[in-house]
């Protein structure tokens, strides 16, 4: 056999050719790894950049190493924001991004932003900036109002996606609508369901009537139920639909026009708002249950017997939001019905009350789970669950990928044998080997977390509340999950130990989110000097934590990884640990 | 490493727990240290500069009641030593219990609005329908103080008064907001708190019923006590 040596290499086309074929991010950085000239190939071609901490990098790193980006994803303030943990002011701002994009990258289309503080300067930048600009979806964001959204409208000649879920917009008026001239027409999805003003129908009706490729078009409450048939029959082509409210004056021509614009639209695939909900309209949709994939009740205040009605008609349902009026019955209906379903989110319909108000409890869960082979995701909120419930469910269903549960009163035990809750969160992690996200609740001492530092191989994003006895628990989680990306954790007796020797683990995660815990000032100035690629923020609302003792806890510690240093856009009450190198010994 | 922890867990997990709990926080440190003799049997770990007693990585707080006794929290002693990850696996510490804070206990009234992890944009919606006493519902309006260009948020329902509101805003923003029909007592920079209503109109906040106050705030603005 001959051996030939030679130097043989594709030409650098042919490889930027190949790697076009590869759009997921850890593939193009895994790429980019092989070797000096590929990286430099790799950096060229790269369209599609995600940044899952905006504070983990600075926009001219991101710019001068992808100069041909496209479409770019940010995320800022952590998850616990979510629920008000993170007090307002803390950041997140994309200003800064915007100006430095506007400036080098002209062509970029896309801009993904989530939990992020958006200006109308911003906006208006991006309006102006941008020619060939397409895609906007703003996720839980805030600081912008519809003044902000007239000059996309306005502007973006080539928008075809405008999604602003779950945001706070200032809402100043629905005239920001009217913006989109008559000459545009490259709409194909639009998310206005969080605004509260009324926009103007009319201008709707013919904005949708002139966009022939619309495909999504989530409506606010403000859109009233018989307005909603003229607007189906602009878009039949419609695959996802938000309604607005729910409900108006029983007429039954109201009730034939609806179910007639309903059975028009063939492609619909998606159906969400429901707000107040007169349960004899539901009918209407009831044309398009077979072809349902995707149901978002989750506003839907309805009774069990009707969400089983419409229920048992989705047997291809692949995804359901519902409020726990759904009860155990409903759970069982779904089992029966909808063999397909990958995922459950069960949200609580009175989540302040003590006493249940529902016959919602795990039974409902262990049903589904039994029912519904290829169930991968579950969020569920209850007041009661059992180790055996929770091991019954993790035999059941190995394939979870996702398991959030939330006892909606902190530290409940075992209901039936009045233990804590470890064994069943332990039987979770060890059958579901898959098993990316974890959010615990109930009553749970260090144990639950030696399971998971044991099993959770795989496991990337863990909540924790309420739970732990002591900094073994943290230190379990985090010597053992070998994949740790996000650790939130609040009200949890987690102090310094911990921490401090798994300080080298913080690296190699993006975040830890701590609040109400037991760490010390001194600690966290301790692992800010050791470590300096890490931001230890303290967020303390009480005042400068100079003014109390080392050993005084902290009332909300922020960590992460970055490469940018300190951030310099911080409020008053967030302190972020210095790098002091004249402190480092060696 | 685990596996020692693991050993160690099965021993002092459930029967020192209770004991240590009925016996009460005064005879904690005694078991603590008889804990830490028998880790220091089982674990070879090399000999460290701490000294005197020590407490355990235990923390007796796993009672199912709602209100955990507090843990001593770590003293600055240990950050003398280089090595980090000696701390852990020899579970010592010098920790004088300190005069701080219960960390990990949230109030009750701290509980229901943060607590149970729903988003806002949910809760909000909810809240319209509860009916039954025993809720604490939440009505987060945005507050501005003059000068400042980012807004802070603040649930009204977590107060009862005007006197409360007033306390929570000056703790907030760092001054001091007169209440309604006081006079400020020295000289110095005074704010005073506005809100606007649902007609839009700039109102001086304590001038109708708290109640009433609450059916009519969209926003509050804190303004210097001269500028009015």
């Amino acid at each position: 056999m001959q051996r030939m040596a030679y130097k043989f290499s594709f030409p650098e086309e042919v490889l930027e050719h190949v790697f076009s074929f590869i759009s997921s991010e850890r593939d193009r950085n895994a790429i980019s790894l092989v070797c000096k000239s590929w990286y430099e190939i790799e950096r060229w071609c790269r369209r599609k950049v995600f940044v899952g901490n905006c504070y983990a990098v600075s926009p001219m790193m991101v710019i001068k190493r992808f100069p041909e980006v496209r479409s770019i994803a940010l995320k800022g303030k952590p998850h616990f924001a979510d629920f008000n943990l993170v007090p307002d002011g803390w950041g997140g701002y994309v200003f800064p991004w915007i100006a430095a994009m506007a400036r080098a990258l002209p062509c970029l289309e896309e801009i993904r932003l989530k939990r992020m503080v958006i200006t109308d300067d911003s906006l208006e930048l991006i309006a102006k900036s941008f020619k060939n600009f397409k895609v906007l979806v703003l996720t839980s964001c805030e600081g912008f109002t519809t003044d902000g959204l007239a000059a996309i409208a306005a502007n973006c000649r080539n928008l075809r996606e405008l999604d602003l879920q779950e945001s706070e917009v200032d809402d100043l008026s629905g005239h920001w609508l009217s913006h989109f001239p008559d000459s545009y027409t490259s709409l194909v999805s639009l998310n206005i369901s969080c605004l509260g003003s009324e926009v103007s129908l009319s201008a709707l009706e013919r904005l949708l009537g002139r966009c022939p490729n619309m495909q999504t078009l989530r409506l606010n409450r403000a859109v009233h139920l018989d307005r909603l048939p003229n607007l189906l029959r602009r878009c039949p082509q419609l695959v996802e639909l938000g309604t607005g409210v729910y409900s108006t004056e029983m007429r039954p021509e109201v009730f034939s026009n609806l179910e007639a614009a309903f059975s028009g639209c063939k492609q619909l695939k998606s159906l969400s708002g429901f707000w107040d909900v007169l349960p004899s309209y539901l009918p209407a949709a009831y044309p398009i249950c077979s072809r349902l994939m995707s149901l978002n009740l989750s506003y839907a205040t309805i009774q069990s017997s009707d969400l089983i009605k419409l229920i048992s008609q989705c047997p291809n349902l692949l995804r359901l939001w519902v409020l726990d009026y759904i009860e155990d019955s409903g759970l069982d209906a779904l089992a029966a019905s909808c063999k397909d379903l990958r995922e459950l989110r069960v949200f609580p319909s009175e989540p302040f009350g003590v006493e249940p108000n529902v016959a919602l409890t795990e039974q409902g869960l262990v049903s589904v789970s039994e029912g519904c082979p290829k169930l991968q995701s579950i969020l569920y909120f209850c007041r009661r669950m059992s180790n055996a419930a929770l091991n019954t469910i993790a035999r059941n269903r190995p394939n979870l990928t996702r398991f959030r549960l939330c006892i909606i009163e902190p530290r409940t035990p075992d209901y039936l044998t009045l233990e804590p809750l470890d064994s069943g969160f332990g039987a979770i992690v060890e059958h579901c080997k898959e098993l990316q996200r974890l959010s615990l609740s109930g009553l749970l001492t260090d144990r639950v977390f030696e399971y998971i530092g044991t099993y959770g191989k795989k496991l990337e994003m863990l909540s924790v509340a309420f739970a732990g006895d002591s900094d073994l628990g943290l230190h379990h989680v985090l010597s053992g999950c070998d994949n740790l990306r996000k650790l939130e954790i609040r009200d949890c007796p987690f102090g310094d130990k911990a921490l401090l020797a798994n300080a080298a683990k913080l690296e190699t995660m993006r975040s830890l989110w701590m609040s109400s815990c037991s760490v010390s000032y001194g600690a966290c100035k301790l692992l800010g000097q050791k470590m300096p690629r890490l931001n230890v923020e303290v967020i303390d609302e009480r005042g400068p934590p100079d003014s109390r003792p080392d050993d005084c806890p902290v009332e909300k510690l922020y960590i992460y990884r970055t490469i940018s240093g300190p951030r310099l856009d911080m409020p008053a009450f967030v302190w972020t640990m210095e790098d002091d190198s004249s402190l480092r010994l060696e | 490493m685990p596996k020692m922890f693991s050993s160690k867990r099965i021993l002092l997990s459930h029967d020192w727990k209770w004991i240590i709990h009925s016996l009460g926080n005064l005879i904690l440190d005694q078991f603590h240290s008889l804990e830490d003799m028998g880790t220091l049997e089982q674990i070879d770990a090399p000999q460290t500069q701490s000294s005197s007693s020590s407490s355990s990585s235990i923390d007796s707080n796993n009672h199912p009641s709602r209100t955990p006794p507090p843990s001593s929290p770590s003293s600055s002693a240990c950050r003398n030593r280089t090595d980090l990850s000696t701390d852990l696996r020899l579970g010592l510490c010098i920790s004088p219990s300190s005069q701080s804070e219960l960390p990990f206990h949230s109030t009750p009234r701290e509980e229901s609005f943060n607590w149970p992890p729903i988003k806002s944009i949910l809760r909000s919606t909810l809240v319209g329908k509860q009916s039954h006493l025993g809720q604490r519902p939440s009505l987060f309006v945005k507050v501005y103080m003059e000068g400042i260009p980012i807004g802070r948020k603040l649930n009204l329902m977590a107060h009862y008064s005007y006197d409360g509101l007033v306390k929570t805003l000056g703790h907030m923003f760092r001054t001091t907001i007169l209440c309604p029909n006081s006079q400020p007592l020295n000289s110095g920079i005074f704010h005073v708190l506005t809100y606007e209503d649902q007609e839009g109109d700039w109102m001086l906040v304590g001038d109708v019923p708290w109640e009433m106050f609450l059916n009519s705030v969209k926003r509050l603005k804190i303004t210097r006590a001269d500028r009015c």
